[in-house]
């Protein structure tokens, strides 16, 4: 799996209840995240889809193909949305 | 923020579990005007140092806030005001600034944009300069604050007009949606007048008498008919406090109010309080940690055990769907946070005529063996109902 992923740095967000309740500042929407989306959400300062694949197959006990699955979908939503930006490469 | 069913859902989660998600920080009760209608004394009695409210904010980050609005007296009059927006951002809160914007320049608007500030709200009393400046007892002022708001929109950022009203601008509302209309702005009316800090209560002058307000209750470009409204949008009135936290929701279902249930108010020495119009002392965060008021302090506790269903007299009223009490103008006008209160009887009255009730009395007024309801007049054409206010 490839590529490194960060949160768009301009929202606001909190956790309620496990789950990520983010704001942008641009329009007043309100995103609410679910438990695999947030858990993604957390983890998404700069470190690679790969790594956060790894994590999410060790907690939620599934294979590591069917957390990349479930990954490349979740970061697809959440880039259309522009919630989190992913690049091929961590800028120096 | 618009009421959606995330945000109904959301608030009701909040509410449940005591989450203080919007909280409301006065940095500073100084002020670069003189505003007649006032509640603060303009002093500086040992304001938090930066240090102080940045380990507020991160005591309230922990604690699970997400909504942030700071305001005061003037915000722009802290020399410390970027700073503590930048750490404020740094701990990912939704910021919105309640300000006057005497000294929002291009440079301050261009910053509070790369600051990712979601929500300036702005007071103007009338689009005359007469009129507002009169009000804000600063020559210039309206003409200056116009300026700022177009420096705020030319960074695209989203802007909000609130305008109290008082006798002196009662019929200025027209004008002041108009400049609303224009400048493609929201704007919310306040005709909550409030007494002052200390309890004087001479400011309650400046109210206009309810009867007054008839023409405001029944401007059928203020009360649109449900139906017509979207819900992703924000309504174009309420009449609550511009002070409150402006989170609106069906879920408070059997609480008066949000209050000490997922908001509460921090004044510049720290205190806390479950509203900024509820003057009911929790503690201080010089002497405890926010949580530690928050859960603990026997009084929020008291504000929150507060079930409509039994307040003494209120639960009794026939016109009570008409009514926007709240429990904190409860407590400073009638001294009872259970209590009723003249003015929202009155306004209840008012309105419960217009939808066509048939002499429309509150259970205050109807103890009262010599009072009449205030409003009795069925004739009218009922409009709908100006949108609940208390939040
Ligand atoms: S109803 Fe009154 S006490 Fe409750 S949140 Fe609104 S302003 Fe505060
Ligand atoms: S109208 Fe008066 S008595 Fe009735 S609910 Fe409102 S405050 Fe209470």
């Amino acid at each position: 799996m490839k590529g490194y992923i960060v949160r768009n740095p301009k929202l606001a967000w909190r956790e309620v209840d496990g789950e990520m309740v983010i704001i942008s500042p641009e329009d007043s929407q309100v995103h609410e995240l679910n438990e695999t989306a947030s858990l993604i959400w957390k983890h998404a300062d700069g470190r690679s889809l790969e790594e956060i694949a790894e994590r999410i197959s060790t907690e939620y006990e599934v294979s590591l193909e069917a957390a990349r699955a479930d990954i490349g979908e979740l970061v697809t939503t959440l880039e259309q949305k522009q919630l989190v930006f992913v690049a091929t490469e961590v800028k120096g | 923020m618009a009421k959606t069913p995330v945000m109904d859902g959301l608030i009701s989660r909040t509410v449940e579990r005591h989450l203080p998600w919007s909280v409301h920080v006065d940095l500073t009760y100084r002020c670069n005007e003189r505003c007649i209608h006032c509640y603060l004394d303009h002093e500086d009695h040992g304001e938090m140092k930066t240090d102080e409210i940045k380990n507020v904010l991160e005591q309230l980050a922990q604690s699970g806030t997400l909504f942030l609005t700071l305001s005061g007296g003037e915000i722009f009059l802290r020399d410390d005001l970027f700073e503590l927006l930048e750490f404020a951002r740094s701990l990912h809160f939704d910021i919105s600034l309640k300000t006057n914007a005497l000294l929002i320049d291009a440079e301050r608007a261009r910053k509070l944009r790369a600051l990712s500030v979601r929500r300036i709200q702005i007071s103007i009393y009338s689009a005359e300069p007469a009129v507002h400046d009169a009000i804000t007892k600063v020559r210039g002022s309206l003409e200056r604050t116009l300026t700022a708001i177009r420096f705020l929109q030319a960074e695209g950022l989203q802007v909000k007009i609130a305008c109290p009203l008082m006798k002196q601008n009662l019929m200025a509302y027209r004008n002041v949606q108009a400049l609303a209309a224009e400048l493609g702005v929201p704007y919310v009316l306040d005709m909550t007048i409030t007494p002052k800090m200390d309890g004087d209560m001479s400011l309650l002058q400046l109210r206009n008498p309810a009867q007054d307000l008839l023409p405001i209750l029944q401007d059928p470009t203020l009360n649109p008919p449900s139906s017509s409204q979207d819900s992703a949008q924000e309504a174009p009135l309420t009449t609550g406090s511009a002070t409150s936290s402006g989170i609106e929701s069906q879920a408070y279902e059997d609480i008066p109010c949000s209050a000490g249930h997922n908001s509460c108010y921090i004044s510049p020495y720290g205190e806390v309080f479950p509203c900024v119009q509820m003057p009911v002392a929790t503690g201080n965060l010089r002497q405890q940690r926010f949580e530690e008021i928050w859960f603990k302090s026997p009084e929020m506790e008291r504000v929150r055990a507060v079930r409509e269903s039994q307040l003494p007299v209120c639960s009794k009223c026939s016109i009570r769907q008409y009514c926007e009490r709240c429990p904190g103008l409860a407590q400073m006008e009638g001294g009872d946070l259970l209590g009723a209160y003249e003015r929202a009887c009155d306004l209840a009255e008012l309105k419960a005529g217009l939808a066509g009730v048939q002499n429309p009395i509150s259970a205050l007024h109807a103890q009262k063996p010599n009072t009449k309801g205030l409003c009795s007049i069925p004739s009218l054409v009922a409009t709908p109902a100006v949108q609940a206010g208390s939040n």
